[in-house]
């Protein structure tokens, strides 16, 4: 029997825990700020049903969250006031896994990047796939900018011979008009306020290091590669929080970026001793505090820290295993 | 029990015995034997035991894992030392995967195996391979058609029909006299693998059944032997190829798997004894030829599908000696072996490693009143060539293993001993694309056990011995996976410690009554806490190693009236964890599993012996599984039906 709470939420945040492949353990934690009250089982409670295998993107759109669970090929579709299932999407295509991967929301559509070579058009109030568009090898993260769709082929499972192409897709059309070559693997994806597009390329783990690109969406040419070290990137008023965890020396970055001029501004803004493997950060504006989450080991359960918006440490919550994306109620 | 009572058991059980303990006569067989984990052949037959692993978890101490299905992955630890510390050995050959470093026991049928035995350290056999005695432990195989026998033609056969399709035939036909041994074998099973399952899901239970899990397979071969008064000498081959299914975990929500694994094993061996007192030698030699397909048709990558064939090649060589200055005071034993092993992938990224492998051993063992002193020292010198990239350095190591034992030749035994043995990295923990680290150190442990046998009773109707084992084993450069360079690319390292304390208790009755009636117990109950102590600060430190159950127990009962028998086999595992940390949401179900078999004999004329087993296996349908999301079948059953020639 599925429990009954169905309470409409406030005054927290739920983490996604993308647990670790084949072992059909992703969850997702609720904090309650009221208590400072974790329930790490928080999805199998109100929905009546585990998540599934590694969550990869969790992002809320008017009254309903969305859930990529990659490894499961599902999109869980949810109330975002209650935290009661809507809808299970199934993306198998043909006997094949899709894989999705990460969400972006535009115009009532959700585009959701699928590692078989497509971004899927779904409509937000049907919840019906409807259009697929080809895309290049393993596509990743993605980005809006104008009338445009931006999407990281990273060509992941390729490697060796990764992608490096970011493609262009018209959104009236919704086809591919482009691919710009910006670096090897390439991954998350931001836009600023100016309309540029920003993508960090990978690299291989070793020898090509991992870089932030920017992309001039006007001449969709890439404009500049910064040089710095860079994991993840997410938007902070009207800058930008890098990341960077260094997999060899397990040092952990934030720095401070401005986007409108281009340049960083404090690599070491945030002070992250309190932080074994940064995995993820987000800014939330309504609480004006920054949210890490920490991986641990990634075989240990993991933590969300929340720090000032100076960057300095607060306190921590115990969540599930692998946290990454979050969602925050006022 | 342990002299078996079988019709044609008895014969291929003692078979076994003076190759590996003839030397002993400083006791009677049964005594010399009371302190071995041994399972006789009419044991065996009464388990029905689809490959090896389904011996091997009867006995204490032991951990399998298993993936599920008919020829699925299973693996075996023992008293918490990761599989690759355990050498295989069959019918006096070790068998060799420096691949993985693993042998993959549910390949390894159980048809014509005439014994099985393992030495959880405490080695007693001096002619297995010089790298299985100084290896962490050793689980030892026999088979039918690898042992002299009586003169004249023997034959085994079985034909099984079982539960998902599942079909076996076996053929064993063997021909002894004075001078001359032929012998030849061959297998056939297939099974589609397509059980049903449920799994709870939240607070839904999920039905379904397994995709993907089919398995067909074969194997033949055959063995040459001569003896003379003073010498054996044999030679075979052994063919086996597998195509099957690779059905992965239980996905939720998403069951599309539809990778394969095709592997062909071809193996060469000879062997040759030699006795002359006080001299005992054993000369082996064997090379294997192992090759492996992996096909996914699914992958995501731009050719939209991924076919990797690697192709693993070993020769090995060796010699054994047994000397013999004062058979009742004095023993000493040595010897060397050599093993070149090589890895070819068709990935081309991947390395070419060639492994060259020698271990040496010297010892001696000491008689005195009551007491038995026993010790040795081993060598072993690895060096690698990587002809595709940087190879890992060349290794030497000295280990030890003392022991002394109290033996008053009535009752008890007590045995207190000290092992220090290392595994080897594996070529793929070494070299595998971006997860290989080529700088792994080997992985020591350190095992110190007191043991107890005492034999209540050896009376021709009724017999019972208790046997018991404590023990703590030291594991150090602990060879684990982290992430390196992103959450899906994890690197080998040696920076894990483990402890395992472990406490472990066997107890065999046999009992035989009036009217043809007999009864036989055979139990045990393993208590393993075996602790991470990797680091202090770890948020795992202490806590217990994923994987390893803190109880196991077997209880079996087998009663018999006259040529019909019954057997109730029961297996028992603690609940365990999916990874390190001892959290609720890593926890893998306990479960107790009952089996259920029902045997009948005929003996036609004195020759023929024809029994036909009928099978329950998981009697109370549970859903269970070894690993997490690896969900093992229900109820099902199997019938066979066998024929022996003697």
């Amino acid at each position: 029997m599925p429990c009954e709470d169905t309470s409409a939420l406030s005054n927290g945040m739920v983490v996604l825990c993308e647990g670790l492949f084949q072992q059909n353990n992703s969850s997702i934690s609720f904090i309650d700020f009221n208590n400072g009250a974790v329930d790490n089982s928080f999805f199998a409670n109100r929905v009546g049903r585990q998540l599934g295998d590694t969550g990869n993107d969790m992002q809320k759109y008017g009254g309903k969250i969305y859930v990529v669970v990659n490894i499961s090929s599902t999109i869980e579709v949810l109330d975002a006031s209650t935290f009661t299932s809507i809808e299970q999407i199934s993306m198998i295509n043909g006997g094949t896994s899709k894989q999705p991967r990460s969400l972006y929301f535009h115009n009532g559509n959700v585009y959701v990047t699928c590692y078989d070579g497509f971004v899927d058009v779904i409509d937000t109030t049907s919840l019906n796939v409807i259009q697929r568009i080809a895309v290049g090898t393993n596509p990743e993260g993605l980005t809006v900018s104008g009338n445009k769709l931006y999407v990281s082929n990273s060509g992941g499972l390729n490697a060796p011979v990764m992608d490096s192409t970011v493609s262009v897709i018209d959104l009236t059309t919704h086809q591919e008009i482009q691919k710009i070559t910006v670096g090897l693997n390439p991954g998350p994806m931001i836009t600023d306020q100016a309309g540029d597009v920003y993508v960090i390329a990978r690299g291989n783990y070793s020898s090509i290091p991992s870089r932030m690109v920017r992309i001039d969406a006007t001449t969709d040419q890439v404009a500049e590669q910064f040089s710095f070290d860079a994991s993840g990137v997410t938007h902070f008023n009207n800058k930008f929080l890098v990341s960077y965890y260094d997999y060899s020396t397990s040092q952990n970055t934030v720095g401070l970026f401005d986007p409108a001029n281009e340049v960083m501004e404090n690599p070491s803004f945030m002070g992250l001793a309190d932080v074994t493997t940064l995995y993820n950060v987000q800014y939330n504006v309504g609480r004006d505090q920054i949210f890490v989450s920490d991986a641990m080991n990634f075989t240990n359960t993991g933590y969300v820290r929340v720090y000032s918006n100076a960057g300095v440490y607060s306190h921590s919550y115990h969540v599930g295993l692998n946290p990454s994306k979050m969602v925050f109620y006022d | 029990m342990l002299i078996s009572c079988s019709s044609y058991g008895q014969l291929d059980s003692i078979q076994l015995i003076p190759e590996v303990d003839i030397l002993d006569t400083r006791n009677s067989l049964f005594w010399s034997l009371r302190d071995w984990d041994y399972i006789s052949t009419e044991k065996i037959q009464e388990l029905q035991p689809l490959d090896a692993a389904d011996i091997i978890q009867k006995f204490a101490g032991t951990s399998i894992k298993s993936y599920g299905g008919l020829g699925g992955l299973k693996t075996v630890s023992v008293h918490g030392l990761g599989t690759n510390h355990s050498a295989i050995v069959v019918d006096g050959q070790s068998l060799v995967n420096s691949q993985s470093g693993q042998v993959n026991l549910g390949q390894l049928s159980g048809d014509n195996l005439t014994s099985v035995e393992t030495s959880s350290g405490r080695q007693k056999l001096h002619t297995i391979p010089v790298s299985a005695q100084i290896a962490g432990n050793s689980i030892v195989l026999n088979t039918f058609e690898n042992s002299f026998s009586k003169s004249g033609f023997q034959l085994r056969s079985s034909f099984k029909y079982g539960s998902y399709n599942h079909q076996s035939a076996y053929v064993g036909l063997k021909y002894t006299n004075a001078n001359w041994l032929f012998s030849g074998m061959g297998t056939f099973r297939r099974a589609d693998g397509n059980y049903d399952y449920s799994v709870q899901n939240g607070f839904q239970t999920l039905e379904g059944k397994r995709h993907n899990n089919d398995f067909l397979n074969y194997s033949f071969g055959g063995t040459i032997g001569r003896q003379g008064e003073r010498t054996r000498f044999r030679a075979g081959y052994r063919q086996s190829e597998t195509d099957q299914g690779l059905p992965g975990a239980v996905l939720l929500y998403n069951q599309t798997q539809n990778e394969r694994l095709r592997t062909g094993n071809k193996t060469a061996f000879a062997d040759f004894y030699y006795r002359n007192d006080p001299w005992i030698i054993r000369a082996y030699a064997n090379g294997r030829h192992n090759n492996v397909r992996y096909a996914d048709p699914d992958y995501l990558n731009a050719a939209g599908e991924l076919i990797v064939d690697y192709l693993n090649r070993s020769i090995s060589g060796g010699v054994v000696v047994q000397f013999y200055p004062m058979w009742d005071k004095l023993h000493f034993y040595g010897g060397v072996e050599q093993v070149v092993s090589d890895l070819h992938v068709s990935d081309t990224t991947f390395a070419l490693p060639v492994r060259f492998h020698n271990y040496g051993i010297l010892g001696v063992e000491y008689f005195v009143k009551k007491f038995i002193l026993k010790a040795h020292i081993s060598e072993q010198y690895v060096s690698e060539r990587n002809n595709n990239g940087v190879n890992a350095q060349d290794r030497f190591r000295i280990n030890p293993y003392a022991s002394i034992e109290y033996d008053d030749d009535r009752k008890w035994k007590h045995m207190l001993w000290y092992r220090n043995s290392f595994r080897m990295p594996s070529f793929n923990e070494l070299y595998y694309n971006n997860i290989g680290n080529n700088n792994l150190v080997p992985e020591d442990a350190h095992q110190l056990n007191y043991g107890l046998v005492l034999t209540a009773y050896n009376r021709t109707k009724f017999n019972a011995r208790l046997r018991s084992n404590v023990y703590i084993n030291f594991i150090e450069n602990k060879i684990i996976a982290i992430p390196t360079k992103n959450l899906f690319v994890w690197s080998m390292q040696n920076i894990g410690k483990a402890r395992v304390y472990g406490f472990e208790t066997m107890l065999n009755l046999e009992a035989k009554f009036n009217k043809g009636w007999k009864m036989s117990i055979d139990a045990n109950y393993s208590y393993q806490r075996s602790l991470d102590y990797t680091g202090k600060d770890s948020p795992t430190y202490k806590h217990q190693i994923a994987y390893i159950p803190l109880h196991t127990a077997n209880f079996d009962v087998s009663v018999y009236y006259k040529k019909t028998g019954l057997r109730i086999s029961n297996y028992f595992t603690s609940l365990r964890y999916s990874l390190n940390e001892n959290v609720e949401q890593n926890e893998v179900e306990a479960f107790l599993i009952t089996d259920l078999s029902i045997f009948h004999r005929f003996v036609v004329k004195e020759k023929h012996a024809i029994s036909v087993q009928f099978l329950v296996k998981n009697v109370f349908d549970q859903s269970y599984a070894y690993i997490r999301s690896f969900v093992m079948p229900g109820r099902n059953y199997l019938i066979s039906l066998s024929y022996a020639f003697n």
